[in-house]
């Protein structure tokens, strides 16, 4: 084959998400002759699972020390000297959330839903960058969505136009339909007449 | 290798929390030539391309209306922002969420256009950077994993392994297939035959900033 | 009491390997079906199916890091797919309009026969705003969010108007307004961390209600021209 013709098959828009995904899907065959292995150095570890709730914790998972506005909690970030107050987050529980906690054995598992706790410290203090950017990301994809259904696919057609036209449809249907019935009723009429005669 | 021997000695940095950006001579000259291109570009006005039709004499002008302007406009300056912003960063999942913010606001910008065969060209583009995020996230969290850290500070100073060396690699697919600059360049001719250029210029510059920025980070992570 | 271990505990590190294979196996498969695929929607189903492999790779280093590396992670998925989707939709009615004009696009009403639909809506739809108040943060916006969802599926009248739809999403960008201002108080003035903390939680819940709302509107325009 020449590779003109090989060019003019790759200006094909539909072809290139297709050869892309040939390509990334034999690259991620590599992966399985690079030895891999975790660092176990890694910021913020954990403990290992069900540790923390056979210990008795009431934040299970996520029991990272400290108490709510008195001690910080344990927090082993990347760069501890540019965050000033870190582990506060890492240890602030709200008092709803603590009345839940005193009750449930089980708060910890739904530590994202509460203001305060370990993942609330990473998303909005250390690593806080990325979460603005994360929003930014679902802010302008919302954007694009509904600026595309805004201009085009909800204004498709004119709708005080359409309304108007289906009206007028409707009008000659109900019309028509009341012709038809007026005439039938005649013949009945006409037909009971002669019968009667 | 360190980064001064790639980007020049450090100037200074931007400490949030764990992300660090930080800024050399080669870091700053793109960030400040990036700036000063969207501000050209938000200050300038679309072109209108006239086109000849078939058959007849008569000429067909092609312009672009003063709302879809203006959302073009909003979506480019951020575009500019946002790979301002990729320039100087310092940390790696940082970078790649820079990545995936230039890679959305692209099909944005493309996406107002109401030719076929443009939408289609854009749909076939949005699907290459929806299989990005498989690489850049998780090139990302390989290096996480063989690092234990993200920070390019950090990782400057450790001997590569063949793991963080793949990490990095597929971290490069990933931006390669987000801002799909040359080797989709097929796809991108189809997108770019619409009216309405200066603001597609910046689906351009920011494929080229960041393609250099990310030989950089490779570069850093693999030697 | 040791909260926090020194490194990672074995049973990570002895995982790591088989949950990134795991990974690496999925993305495969899914790449290679995307690379087969002929028609575009599966395409696009497909692509969800990567991203899946992604937050495999990403879970699998099994830190508090890569967990809140996560969120990030699966919203841009998200972001991306509605984006993408509505671009596809409009490239079909725009292929569909450029062959036959008169092409109707009326789409289908919305049949849907629930009995909660029609007697505790609204009910419904304020326990779950007021339990996502309760939550807030990203999960709250999410449950708050389907409480306006519901709310407005249970609506039989035609969609909103425009102005509506901009002011719901002004909404919105005053959730991320004040997510901004409560990241900059973080690292200007540390010592308002507590207020920091309350902004940027009803922030996002703000801006991921109001966001999932606006879904709800898009969908009865889009759909409910019944």
């Amino acid at each position: 084959m020449r590779i003109g013709d090989i060019w003019n098959k790759l200006a094909t828009p539909k072809r290139i998400p297709r050869l892309f995904a040939l390509i990334l899907g034999i690259f991620l065959i590599i992966g399985f002759m690079v030895p891999m292995g975790l660092n176990v150095d890694q910021l913020y570890p954990r403990e290992a699972p069900q540790v923390q709730v056979e210990q008795g914790l009431a934040m299970a998972p996520y029991a990272r020390g400290g108490e709510p506005l008195v001690s910080p909690g344990i927090t082993k970030s990347a760069y501890p000297q540019y965050a000033p107050k870190l582990g506060w987050i890492n240890s602030y529980v709200s008092p709803l959330s603590r009345f839940v906690m005193s009750l449930s054995p089980y708060f910890g598992t739904s530590i994202y839903s509460s203001p305060g706790g370990l993942i609330d410290e990473i998303l909005y203090y250390t690593r806080g960058f990325d979460t603005v950017l994360e929003s930014s990301i679902l802010m302008m994809a919302f954007i694009i969505a509904s600026w595309l259904s805004v201009n085009y696919t909800m204004n498709r057609r004119n709708d005080s136009e359409n309304i108007k036209k289906d009206v007028k449809i409707a009008i000659s249907n109900s019309d028509l339909i009341a012709s038809e019935v007026e005439q039938n009723n005649i013949k009945a009429h006409r037909k009971q007449n002669r019968r009667d005669n | 290798m360190s980064l001064a021997s790639l980007g020049g000695n450090l100037l200074g940095i931007v400490p949030l929390g764990d992300i660090v950006f930080y800024l050399n001579p080669l870091h700053l000259f793109l960030f400040v030539a990036i700036l000063i291109f969207t501000f050209l570009i938000a200050i300038s006005h679309t072109e209108t391309q006239v086109e000849a039709e078939f058959g007849t004499l008569g000429d067909k002008k092609q312009s672009v209306g003063l709302k879809e302007f203006k959302a073009r406009r909003f979506l480019s300056v951020i575009c500019g922002i946002a790979t301002a912003g990729a320039m100087i960063t310092g940390d790696l999942y940082n970078f790649t969420l820079f990545m995936s913010l230039v890679g959305i606001l692209n099909i944005g910008i493309i996406s107002s256009v109401k030719q076929i065969g443009v939408l289609d060209s854009v749909f076939q583009y949005g699907l290459i950077a929806m299989m990005c995020s498989l690489p850049l996230f998780g090139g990302a969290a390989i290096v996480l994993g063989a690092c234990g850290t993200v920070s390019l500070l950090a990782i400057q100073s450790m001997k590569p392994t063949a793991m963080m060396i793949f990490g990095a690699i597929m971290l490069f697919i990933g931006v390669c297939g987000e801002s799909g600059i040359a080797p989709f360049f097929a796809s991108k001719a189809e997108m770019f035959r619409t009216p309405g250029s200066p603001f597609l210029l910046i689906v351009h510059l920011s494929s080229l900033f960041i393609i250099i920025r990310a030989i950089e980070i490779v570069l850093i992570i693999c030697t | 009491m040791i909260y926090v271990p020194s490194t990672v505990p074995h049973i990570f590190s002895a995982m790591y390997i088989p949950a990134i294979y795991t990974g690496l196996i999925i993305g495969f498969f899914s790449l290679i079906a995307i690379s087969m695929q002929k028609r575009d929607i599966h395409v696009l189903v497909l692509t969800d199916v990567v991203g899946f492999a992604m937050l495999i790779v990403v879970a699998g280093v099994g830190t508090d890091l890569a967990e809140s590396f996560i969120l990030p992670g699966l919203v841009v998925e998200l972001a991306e797919v509605l984006a993408i989707s509505e671009i596809l939709i409009s490239r079909e009615m725009r292929k569909i309009s450029a062959d036959n004009p008169s092409a109707s696009f009326n789409p289908m009403p919305m049949k849907y026969d629930m009995e909660i639909l029609t007697t505790a809506p609204n009910f419904l739809s304020l326990l779950l705003i007021a339990y996502g108040v309760f939550l807030t943060g990203f999960t709250g916006g999410a449950i708050a969010g389907g409480g306006i969802l519901l709310y407005i599926l249970s609506r039989k009248a035609r969609g909103l108007p425009v102005f509506v739809i901009n002011g719901v999403s002004g909404v919105s960008g005053i959730g991320w307004c004040m997510w901004i201002i409560a990241f900059w108080i973080f690292f200007v003035a540390p010592q308002y961390w507590l207020l920091c903390l309350f902004l940027a939680a009803c922030g996002l819940l703000l801006k991921v209600a109001t966001k999932m709302g606006l879904i709800g509107v898009l969908m009865r325009e889009e759909y409910g021209k019944d």
